[in-house]
């Protein structure tokens, strides 16, 4: 029961992040961004969590301004993967500390680092904040030491 | 890197779309020009490709700085090589020609031994995972995963790229060789990689349930522990919840497995399952626990149910569902509904639900239209007989208020309920009726075909319908498809009504021709058709029907036009008889799956994980779309008196796959019931098969039709059964014609075939179950030829004349019945006949005459059975040499060639056959040696 993609998409309709489990083309991911994009902003806030695009299940959640969009196959279990974005906005709370909309435009990368710690194929591969954690530490030492080196 | 985030802000701090594309564009020339420059240091390559990444994700096309991030994975520094894998995956997908250029990298990477590199190299390949680099590096991965040597953190990792390897190309996987190695990781220490590996599984295992089945033991063992045992590291605990990811994977995996025979591990499952239960009775602290508690237990109870849907625990998660379906938070109320649905799809016992009939019509009202989706689907998944009227009336009050996007699908929906569920045909005909005309524009071409086709096939609905669809079409806001439904049956059944006040023939015609203006022209087609059919049927109106025709003859549109003309013209010839022929009434159509039930199963398709079960009752999750009016009226005619004739009508026996196992339901129910109502059945209890007890002097009909000719299969005092055959490449139709020759009724009257292997034999209709004295009935069976039939099929026939009698008769539908005649050239087949060979598929007979050798005779026989004669091909005259293709819609075609050399001194025959298949020329000879003798 794979997640096929993860979106974080800003209040007014920016893309944040975009990662890809599955292989499409470019196109049909610009349709799939804009097309769920336009249903989840449309929703309001006692709605449940979960709809459904074409053959697949949208599951979002939103944190402050930014939405947090999974699209799923209709078989996987909808609470389930609710949390996993939640595991995935606690690693950055804590690895930004309380994280904010500006901390992932100017760290791109990193969100995309941590959700590959995360996830892989679109399955949880850690669910431990706490393994996360240290591996995502270890890179950033090892890039400072890089960093020092060159500067000497 | 400063510069990255200058650009960053840069871009941010452009308030209007312009400034921000002029912006991308001078960087994107800026960077362009330095990328062609050369030389740039790796920290300067690192930094250009972030800033080209952060302009592909706001969506700007990027088509260059593929080959720099390539350049960057080769690194030695880890920042730089991050960010090359990075842009990679962004960048490349599958099928892009640079993969090429990475799998060496990331092979390189692969066997490092600084594990941090082995997972970027991980990362990427399960991040682009084309063929290529499926089959370059399944081999290692698979390496990492199972080697005692890997860190658990990239076990995990090669877990999962093996997984997603798998998904794209199973077939460079050799999962079952892998099979123990791989599921022996569910006992690893670690969680993460248990969860991983589990993950894994599920996939391989849907693939290859056979080698993953001591996957079985090892989920159970880890459920207990986890669970009742509560055997975990305190890292994996969230919100209180021991990894719900890994609990949730192994109840899902052991769904894709049939249930356990160990009583051992079927009492630890039970255990795993009710604790479950229990702990779902806590009060959660919060959202995230309440999410992960009830995530496991609507898991654990999909799982219950796939074990056993009538369990203990799954009548205690129904009060739990029924808890839920009221609770107020929305998501609960949707998986409550959604898991309801589920339990409601597999089980019989409907009864628990239907107590939460009115709940679950009112979630349809709810404000969420996600929740009203699953009360759609719950509702059409626990419809039956008894409550199919509310339901059907409830959701057609509901569809004037419901979503557009709905509408279609809820449509479909009560379509099939409505047939399926029907226990009287005028109430089926109201709904679609009802339905057509509130939904027009949501009813597709489908709905009013199978309403039509039903009509057609059941004389008791011709006049009801008639007369219902006239009352539609004169409201004021009728329907286009209305129109259509109205068109065609009272184009048919117009003249049953046309005694009725205010029906009469030209009061029909003034309905149908008062919107004919305003129609598509698809449908003005269709009701010129009707109109040809009422001067058939009503002369009197004749004029103001020609009136049209002539008006249409000048027409622009070609279809139009020539109908107009071509109906004109037969018309108004001198005699009726053509119109008559034209116009006769239509036939029945054949029984086949309802057009609807495929088109929802259309809407249903899968995706990557199969489902574990579908919308839809009991039938829909057997696979068997096990429908139709027609077995529900066999079931009552089995409740009233005519129990055998009922019964026996259903189940034309071997129709294979749906209809089969639909029937076969209502003939063992009904099999005790039918020796107890009527003890002097004959039936064969004795143990005889219907070979042994052919009606005796058979064979003489049998033989006079065996060339496929039409005539009298059987005549006795009571009965004369007659057939008609057609047949074209593998499909054939035979009706049969069973005429009472007495002065009185014949009852319980039933006909049941018994088809060889290989040939499909469906009948059209339900055959009444009593003939009128002196009166003929007919049914109609489609033949389909599906593999090589080694017999002919058998019928039975039975009725009630004092006592109960049965004729079993063989029906001359021969193998030879489904050749196609050809012709060859001499050259041509001698070189097939070469190609064949001798035995074993040459089949060779030498036989004597009974009578003086006739030559025309011999013809007639090969013409008859269906072989093309090939003139002069044999070099001696009076040698016949004759060639057919013999079709199949599962085998293929078959090529068959004969030599018949009759020598007319001695009255012998000599005959060869040589086919593409040993078995045919067998049979084909044994038929040719009977008919030439």
């Amino acid at each position: 029961m794979p997640i096929n993609y993860v979106l974080l998409v800003s209040r007014q309709g920016k893309i944040r992040l975009a990662k890809w489990f599955t292989t499409l083309s470019p196109k049909e991911k610009t349709k799939i961004i804009k097309d769920v994009t336009q249903l989840v902003l449309s929703r309001r806030t006692r709605m449940c969590n979960f709809l459904e695009y074409k053959d697949t299940k949208v599951i979002y959640r939103r944190y402050a301004s930014l939405f947090f969009i999974t699209g799923v196959d209709t078989s996987d279990n909808e609470l389930l993967t609710l949390e996993v974005i939640h595991r995935y906005v606690e690693v950055l709370d804590r690895y930004f500390g309380n994280v904010s909309e500006l901390d992932l435009i100017f760290n791109f990368q990193r969100a995309y680092f941590i959700l590959d710690e995360l996830l892989l194929a679109g399955e949880m591969q850690e669910s431990s904040k706490k393994t996360v954690l240290r591996v995502i530490t270890q890179m950033d030492a090892m890039e400072e030491e890089e960093a020092k080196e060159e500067k000497e | 890197m400063r510069g990255l985030t200058v650009f960053i802000a840069d871009i941010r701090n452009c308030r209007v779309r312009e400034l921000e594309e002029k912006r991308i564009n001078k960087e994107m020339a800026n960077i362009r020009t330095k990328f062609k420059e050369g030389s740039l240091s790796g920290y300067d390559k690192k930094k250009y490709v972030c800033k080209l990444l952060y302009m592909y994700i706001l969506g700007w096309d990027v088509d260059f700085g593929h080959m720099e991030a390539v350049n960057l994975i080769s690194s030695s520094k880890y920042s730089e090589k991050q960010i090359g894998y990075l842009g990679v995956t962004l960048l490349m997908h599958e099928n892009s020609d640079l993969v090429r250029l990475v799998v060496n990298s990331i092979r390189k990477d692969l066997d490092d031994n600084n594990e941090i590199h082995n997972c970027l190299a991980l990362h990427a390949i399960a991040n682009i995972g084309g063929r290529e680099m499926a089959e370059a590096l399944a081999g290692d991965v698979h390496r990492l995963l199972v080697s005692p040597n890997s860190k658990s953190f990239v076990k995990k990792k090669a877990a999962l790229t093996m997984l997603r390897l798998f998904r794209k190309h199973p077939d460079v996987i050799p999962a079952p060789d892998w099979a123990e190695r791989i599921t022996n990781i569910i006992d690893d220490y670690d969680l993460g990689v248990c969860l991983s590996v589990t993950s894994l599984i599920t996939a391989l295992a849907q693939q290859y349930p056979e080698a993953f089945m001591m996957a079985i033991p090892k989920a159970i063992t880890r459920l207990h522990k986890v669970i009742v045992e509560r055997d975990f590291s305190a890292d994996y605990v969230y919100y209180k919840i021991p990894i719900p990811w890994l609990q949730i994977k192994l109840l899902r995996l052991l769904q894709y497995f049939p249930p356990t025979e160990d009583p051992n591990m079927s009492e630890m499952l039970h255990n795993v399952l009710q604790t479950i239960i229990n702990n779902s009775q806590e009060t959660p602290r919060n959202v995230q626990h309440n999410n992960a508690q009830n995530a496991i237990l609507f898991e654990a109870i999909n799982l219950a149910i796939h074990l056993d849907c009538e369990s203990d625990i799954v009548r205690q998660a129904t009060n739990i569902l029924a808890r839920f379906i009221l609770s107020r938070e929305t998501n609960v109320r949707y998986l409550g509904l959604e898991t309801m649905a589920h339990l409601a799809a597999v089980t019989d016992e409907l009864d628990e639900i239907k107590k939460h009939e009115e709940t679950i019509i009112l979630s349809l009202r709810d404000k969420d239209i996600s929740v009203r989706r699953r009360g759609l689907d719950l509702l059409y998944s626990m419809c039956d007989v008894t409550n199919v009227k509310t339901i059907v009336s409830e959701l057609i009050r509901y569809l004037h208020i419901a979503d557009y996007a709905l509408r279609e699908e809820m449509v479909l929906k009560i379509a099939i309920m409505t047939e399926k569920y029907a226990t009287e045909y005028s109430w089926y005909v109201d709904v679609i009726l009802q339905l057509i005309s509130s939904a027009g524009d949501h009813v597709g071409e489908e709905v009013w075909y199978r309403v039509v086709q039903i009509v057609t096939n059941h004389e008791s609905l011709q006049e009801y319908s008639a007369k219902m669809v006239l009352h539609y079409m004169r409201s004021p806001h009728c329907h286009e498809n209305m129109l259509k439904v109205g068109g065609y049956i009272l184009g048919e059944y117009g003249h049953l009504i046309a005694n009725l006040p205010g029906a009469s023939p030209i009061e029909q015609f003034n309905t149908l021709h008062a919107r004919f203006g305003l129609c598509s022209l698809a449908t003005r087609a269709l009701l010129l058709s009707t109109y040809i059919k009422f001067v058939n049927l009503f002369p009197e109106i004749k004029g103001a029907i020609l009136a049209v025709f002539n008006q249409y003859r000048h027409v622009l549109d070609a279809e139009l036009q020539q109908r107009a003309c071509e109906y004109m013209a037969i018309a108004t010839m001198p005699t009726d008889d053509l119109l008559q022929t034209v116009c006769e009434e239509m036939p029945q159509f054949t029984e086949r799956e309802s057009a609807l039930l495929s088109r929802l199963n259309e809407k249903t398709n899968q995706t990557e994980d199969k489902r574990t079960w579908n919308i839809g009752g009991k039938d829909s999750n057997e696979k068997t779309p096990a429908n139709l009016l027609a077995a529900k009226e066999n079931k009552e005619n089995g409740s009233v008196d005519d129990l055998v004739a009922g019964v026996n009508g259903a189940t034309i026996s071997a129709t294979g796959g749906a209809t089969e196992e639909a029937a076969q339901g209502t003939n063992g129910a009904a099999a005790t019931a039918s020796s107890a109502a009527t003890p002097a059945a004959p039936a064969a209890k004795a143990g005889l098969t219907w070979k042994d007890q052919l009606a005796p002097g058979h064979e003489v009909w049998y033989n006079r039709l065996r060339d496929g000719s039409d005539g009298v299969l059987y005549e006795d005092s009571i009965l004369q059964i007659g057939i008609k055959s057609e047949y074209h490449g593998h499909l054939g139709r035979v009706a049969m014609y069973f005429g009472n020759k007495t002065h009185s009724q014949l009852n319980s009257f039933a006909v049941t075939v018994e088809a060889p292997e290989g040939l499909v034999v469906v009948n059209s209709h339900t055959l009444a179950t009593s003939i009128g004295p002196s009166t003929q009935i007919q049914q109609l069976y489609s033949l389909e030829c599906q593999q090589i039939p080694t017999e002919v099929p058998l019928i039975r026939i039975s009725y009630q004349a004092g006592s109960m009698q049965s004729i079993y008769l063989k029906l001359p539908v021969t193998l030879t019945r489904f050749l196609e005649p050809i012709q060859l050239s001499s050259a041509d087949f001698f070189a097939r006949w070469k190609q064949i060979g001798g035995a074993p598929r040459e089949a060779q007979s030498i036989f004597k005459s009974t009578e003086k050798i006739n030559l025309e005779r011999a013809r007639a026989v090969l013409v008859n059975n269906r072989l093309g004669i090939c003139e002069n091909v044999d070099p001696k005259p009076g040698n016949f040499v004759a060639t057919a293709v013999f079709n199949t819609s599962l085998n293929g075609k078959v090529g068959c060639l004969l030599r018949l050399e009759p020598n007319r001194d001695t009255d012998m025959y000599r005959l060869t056959i040589r086919t593409t298949s040993d078995v045919v020329s067998k049979h084909l000879k044994e038929i040719l040696h009977t008919a030439l003798l």
